[in-house]
């Protein structure tokens, strides 16, 4: 007995509490070296091109030579948001599906489907271009919008079919049965239990997907091909702001030029920032549910 | 509290074992034969888990089914709404008649054989994005039971009320069902299950999440639904089998780990004067 509680009144050994600290110690430096170049992008982004940014640059279109000065982004910015919804549009349903089709389904086929998608999700986005633009633009001999979105829906399926899969895989199983011996359909139990109890993550999953596929230029250069001139049209070609940024900063020895490659890389990044931030807040006002996380 | 719980709680428990002459209970013997399982088999994938069970299943009555922890009781319940193959590489054979349907029949959907045969889970389940309105509601609308509003609310009103929840959610109907309390959650699943109006109900240990205040509430609602529906509750509390039972059917694990039917009779000769040495050595605590 006097053992036991001379053992809890002796002090933990010194050389175990420095063991403990150590890791958190690491842990926070950890932290710190990842955010360095997060924060210093960013700084640098900002310092560079606040000077560049107004209403006009948003709300006018580049000069036809970019080196010289003035005008602005516009064309890019609604290429940019144009492609990226229609992408949306495209992957969000058919990755949803796909990651029900997987855990539902199971099986072989499924086994094969899911190899396909881990495939397709470590496939280097140039390829996925060079694959649209032969499927795509040499079918309809010409660059456009269209292809350009079709490229983006291939780069955001994976991520959108892996997320979904991963929450509907959490759903607890006393609920999915629950919805079994209730005699509800398949279809009936995705769309009004499986889907809303997991529609959190799958959401995420879903801005995570936008969020990459935005910032994405390769697929884009032989899809959209990038467009001078302000067009909404998804047949002809279209600007986006990863091909204007990368058109500009190609030619950086302009000054004119780089200051718009940095003035349109701050929007992007603003834009994403933006997307991120509206995204949690719209899932945190959900009603009614909240539920416990269980 | 309600009255029914201050009720529950002053009425002396019934004993353990009830006198072999309990009147209510011996005469209730020969009702309507509402489930009529006949070599019954269940197993996951080679493994066989229950073996060749037989039993008639009265009527407006309540039967429980005990059994020490590996034989078979779930998964005996889970057969009857064809629950068990709903899990990979599980399936059972043998005859399950429903009045007079077999439920295993090719014809027979087994999301039919759900819809009127409801089931309540040892873990509470509502669904945690519906409001309590809707935890109600909704299964019935989805399977076609009831349309529009009001037949909504009526129906909500109507089972929330049999299922004993009505006066502690009336007023936030249209709260999450997850914010309500273990108890609450599992009259609410209740609730939900008589929503679809099915003359069965199948409880699989449906207190043992459950604090002993909710028990009780449990176990006083199952008596006043028992003039209305057939009712087969898995338990492992032999207290609560004797409490709200009129027949009980004991289980046992064979030597292959297969769970079998010792014997099955009127809870007050099964909890008095058992036939099998088994069944006595396991509802006196001598058992394994």
């Amino acid at each position: 007995m006097a053992a036991e509680y001379g053992a809890l009144l002796t002090p933990t050994s010194s050389a175990r509490r420095f063991k403990a600290n150590l890791v958190v110690v690491l842990a926070v430096v950890a932290t710190a070296i990842a955010l360095v170049p997060l924060a210093s992008v960013f700084l640098f982004l900002i310092t560079r091109a606040v000077g560049v940014l107004g209403i006009d640059f948003l709300l006018q279109d580049p000069p036809g030579d970019l080196s010289a000065a003035g005008g602005g982004i516009r064309n890019a910015i609604a290429g940019t948001l144009e492609m990226t919804t229609l992408a949306t549009l495209i992957a969000a349903p058919l990755g949803i599906l796909i990651a029900i089709f997987d855990t539902e389904v199971g099986g072989r086929l499924a086994t094969g489907t899911r190899f396909f998608i881990d495939v397709m999700v470590a496939l280097p986005s140039i390829v996925i271009g060079i694959f649209v633009y032969s499927l795509i633009v040499v079918a309809q001999g010409h660059f456009s919008g269209f292809a350009g979105s079709v490229a983006l829906a291939a780069i955001m399926l994976p991520v959108i079919v892996v997320s979904t899969e991963e929450m509907l895989r959490l759903i607890p199983r006393p609920i999915s049965e629950g919805a079994r011996a209730l005699g509800l359909s398949r279809w009936r139990t995705y769309a009004s239990v499986f889907l809303p109890t997991a529609v959190s993550g799958i959401f995420t999953g879903l801005l995570l997907a936008v969020s990459r596929a935005i910032g994405e230029t390769a697929p884009l250069l032989f899809t959209a091909l990038g467009n001078n001139f302000f067009s909404t049209d998804m047949n002809e070609p279209m600007q986006g702001l990863p091909l204007l940024i990368y058109r500009n900063a190609l030619n950086s020895a302009f000054p004119a030029a780089r200051d718009r490659a940095m003035g349109a890389a701050l929007v992007l990044v603003l834009i994403v920032l933006a997307f991120n931030l509206l995204g949690r807040w719209l899932v945190s006002r959900r009603k009614p549910g909240r539920s416990t996380g269980r | 509290m309600n009255e029914e719980v201050t009720m529950a709680i002053e009425t002396p428990l019934r004993q353990v074992s009830p006198a072999p002459s309990d009147p209510v209970r011996s005469t209730e013997i020969d009702r309507a034969v509402v489930l009529r399982l006949r070599n019954v088999d269940a197993f996951y994938g080679t493994r066989q888990v229950v073996r060749d069970i037989s039993l008639d299943i009265t009527g407006n009555s309540i039967t429980a089914i005990i059994g020490p922890s590996g034989s078979g009781k779930s998964t005996l319940l889970r057969c009857i709404d064809r629950m068990h193959e709903v899990i990979p590489h599980a399936r059972a054979t043998g005859l399950i008649e429903y009045l007079g349907t077999n439920l295993y029949d090719a014809r027979v959907d087994p999301a039919a054989v759900r819809r009127s045969i409801g089931m309540v889970f040892q873990q509470p389940n509502p669904f945690p994005t519906m409001s309590i309105a809707d935890n109600v509601a909704a299964p019935a609308r989805f399977n076609g039971l009831i349309k529009g509003k009001n037949a909504s609310a009526d129906l909500v009103e109507q089972c929330l009320r049999r299922a004993a929840l009505w006066d502690e959610v009336k007023d936030k109907l249209h709260q999450s069902g997850a914010s309500l309390s273990g108890g609450q959650q599992q009259r609410l699943c209740i609730a939900r299950a008589l929503a679809l109006a099915p003359k069965v109900l199948l409880m699989d240990e449906p207190c043992s999440a459950l604090d002993p205040v909710a028990t009780l509430q449990i176990e006083q609602l199952m008596t006043d639904l028992r003039a209305s529906y057939t009712i087969v509750i898995v338990t492992h509390n032999m207290q609560q089998a004797a409490r709200v039972s009129d027949r009980t059917a004991f289980l046992t694990m064979g030597d292959d780990g297969a769970g079998y039917l010792v014997e099955e009779g009127p809870t007050g000769r099964i909890f008095t004067q058992p036939h099998e040495r088994l069944t006595e050595d396991y509802i006196s605590g001598r058992f394994g």
